[in-house]
């Protein structure tokens, strides 16, 4: 290949230069502002005041139910939402009338154009006493509490973070070449074996794609567990809301949230590490 | 405040058609008169909301053209806002906020650019101790009359001899109970965590607040609502983390599981209950016997404020009685101004959600500046939410 004249590269440096900016502004900057904090003391009408202790790193325990039901929902609304977007991705990826494609994912879409907190506030009424539980008191269920609840909490994960999920899916599956599929089946594999060796690996890139980006979100998440399990469910999201806006304990919060960092770094880099391996194993036995 | 105390009101009804008779009759000037019955001022508002009549842009270029006002949300008549904006030629660029951590974190950030803010009476002494805020030219806001404030509600303005606010209005913090569905008639605290752990299981909710639902604890207990003493404060743990599977929800939106009948008895501060109790005749506000909140909101100038006449004209115009009468027929609240009070019908000023009897009043406390920053509280309210 040519070496790239001088004036190209100038130009590469040039183009790139807003990115570069972008990233040291908005990503590293804050990080290493936080990374300080981290390290100070709270001030005695709460902010920062300066100083260098690990005071708050050892105290850390004080939110550990916050973090264990944030590791714990988090991996929980990711599987779930992966359990419901995966049969509707690949519905509209390989089984929906053309004719109906572009509307059906065009709905998937529409609550997106609307506040995520709008719609958790519809959740509060549907799930509240007037809502479902009315419904099932007029068949004979008599009692039933569905607001305020751990699972309430895990409906609007799976319901706020689906299109993140469906849309990675579909759009593998929706590259997936329909005649490996033809092929398996003329050489004798049932449809299930299809599905499992041909394209549940073939699509395995959307599926990586997908749970990271709901994982992710999750791990900061504090509006549905706030609004839906009316404030009993505490994540981590919510230790650092209180953290920031009530009791001003700035140099804890960033100390939680450098913590959060560096777990969501690990468990994503294992995660990673994990699907990759599968992945490759995956398309080696589809190809035997 | 009862009927026969008609004395330190401006006016009253009868004194009203008195005097209109006396004006029809020419023995007293329609200026007297004005005067006399408060319409002046009312009607001051009025024509200087009528921009023909005054020069806007004389006005404008004495008090510049924008203010900007931190306050709370549904605190205020947009009519009141718009009538200083057609007399003074200033615009009001109005910011919600929903808590005074969040106020003074803004201002302590910096470069918050605010003329006016209310904050609530337990941050005052903070913010003077910070360095954030104006001490007041009272001469520059004839409108207020300190006299007809009472000096309880009045009082957190003055820090060390100095007055850095003015007052806006008062409240408590108590409960609100469905009488539909709890029956007992709960009276104070106490009653309210045995009946959240016994009759109304699964249907109470306390603040997500620090301040109110440690402070009811503390009271049922038989503490002070402001206590920071570490045992008292692990008795309050004790009983929080017993109630809470209990609990419907620890929220401080408690109107919509309120009224959905979902929820049965919340903590509340008397605004909500006002609102509660006009539309659900059921739903009654109880001042607990064994304390709770008792608080004021005030107006204040921050010291970065960059249009500090403007901020000057406007407190100065909200503190007009008329205004704050009309302020107060949206927001509900009472005003701290006996001038203002005077101008509510008996329905508003003798409402007992607003203004319950002396003897509950005097079990209460105002939320102190260290009960809101105390780390030991923050860690309680952390655990019990967590648990």
């Amino acid at each position: 290949m040519k070496e790239p004249s001088k004036s190209n590269r100038w130009i590469s440096a040039l183009l790139l230069a807003p990115t570069g900016l972008w990233f040291a502004f908005m990503l590293v900057l804050p990080l290493i502002v936080i990374l300080v904090f981290s390290f100070g003391e709270r001030a005695a009408v709460g902010g920062y005041a300066g100083g260098f202790t690990f005071e708050h790193y050892a105290n850390l325990g004080a939110r550990l139910k916050a973090f264990t039901n944030t590791l714990t929902y988090a991996p929980l609304g990711t599987l779930l939402s992966l359990l419901v977007a995966y049969p509707l991705a690949y519905y509209l990826a390989l089984k929906v009338n053309r004719r109906y494609k572009l509307m059906l994912l065009v709905l998937v879409i529409v609550p997106f154009w609307t506040s995520l907190l709008i719609r958790t506030y519809a959740w509060i009424y549907i799930l509240g006493g007037r809502g479902i539980p009315n419904i099932l008191d007029w068949i004979g269920f008599e009692g039933v509490r569905l607001i305020n609840t751990p699972g309430a909490v895990l409906l609007g994960i799976v319901y706020g973070y689906l299109p993140l999920m469906v849309f990675p899916i579909y759009v593998s599956l929706e590259k997936l070449n329909k005649s490996l599929l033809e092929a398996s089946s003329d050489l004798g594999a049932s449809p299930f074996k299809t599905f499992r060796q041909v394209t549940l690996p073939l699509s395995m890139p959307g599926v990586t794609t997908g749970c990271m980006l709901v994982f992710i979100l999750l791990m900061g998440e504090f509006l549905i567990p706030a609004f839906l399990g009316g404030g009993k469910v505490y994540f981590i999201g919510n230790a650092l809301v209180d953290l920031f806006l009530q009791s001003r304990n700035w140099p804890f919060g960033s100390a939680i949230s450098v913590t959060l960092v560096v777990i969501m770094l690990v468990t994503v880099s294992l995660y990673m590490r994990m699907t990759m391996r599968n992945n490759k194993t995956g398309v080696d036995e589809s190809l035997m | 405040m009862s009927n026969s105390n008609n004395t330190d009101k401006p006016i009253t009804a009868t004194k009203f058609m008195k005097e209109l008779s006396r004006y029809r009759k020419g023995s007293i000037s329609r200026r007297d008169f004005l005067g006399v019955t408060g319409l002046g001022t009312a009607m001051a508002v009025m024509a200087t909301a009528t921009p023909s009549l005054l020069s806007s842009k004389a006005m404008a270029a004495e008090l510049g053209n924008r203010l900007v006002f931190s306050t709370w949300p549904n605190y205020h008549n947009p009519a009141n806002i718009e009538a200083f904006t057609k007399a003074t030629g200033v615009h009001v660029q109005v910011n919600a906020f929903g808590s005074n951590e969040e106020m003074l974190a803004k201002l302590q950030a910096g470069g918050a650019g605010w003329d006016v803010f209310v904050p609530t009476n337990y941050t005052i002494e903070e913010y003077v101790k910070l360095d954030l805020i104006q001490e007041l030219d009272i001469s520059r806001l004839p409108n207020y009359d300190a006299g007809s404030n009472d000096p309880r509600f009045a009082g957190p303005a003055t820090v060390n001899g100095k007055v850095y606010a003015v007052p806006k209005n008062w409240g408590t913090t108590g409960f609100v109970v469905n009488t539909q569905k709890i029956s007992s008639a709960p009276k104070s605290w106490k009653d309210f965590f045995e009946v959240t752990m016994g009759a109304g299981s699964g249907h109470t909710m306390v603040h997500d607040y620090q301040l109110t639902t440690i402070g009811a604890a503390l009271c049922a207990l038989g503490y002070s609502f402001n206590s920071i003493d570490a045992n008292e404060l692990a008795a309050a743990e004790a009983l929080l983390i017993k109630a809470k599977p209990h609990l419907f929800a620890i929220t401080s939106d408690y109107q919509p599981g309120m009224r959905s009948g979902d929820a049965w008895m919340t903590i509340c501060w008397n605004g909500d209950g006002v609102q509660l109790n006009r539309d659900l005749a059921h739903m009654e506000y109880v001042v607990a016997s064994d304390g709770g909140e008792i608080w004021t909101d005030f107006y204040c100038i921050p010291k970065s404020a960059p249009h500090v006449d403007a901020a000057y004209a406007f407190i100065n115009n909200l503190q007009d009685p008329a205004v704050q009468a009309l302020d107060a027929k949206v927001h509900g609240y009472a005003p701290t101004d006996a001038r203002a009070l005077a101008l509510q019908p008996a329905s508003i000023s003798d409402n007992p959600i607003l203004h319950p009897a002396a003897e509950l009043l005097s079990g209460l406390e105002f939320g102190a500046a260290n009960t809101l920053t105390n780390p030991i509280r923050a860690e309680v309210m952390a655990r019990f939410k967590s648990a």
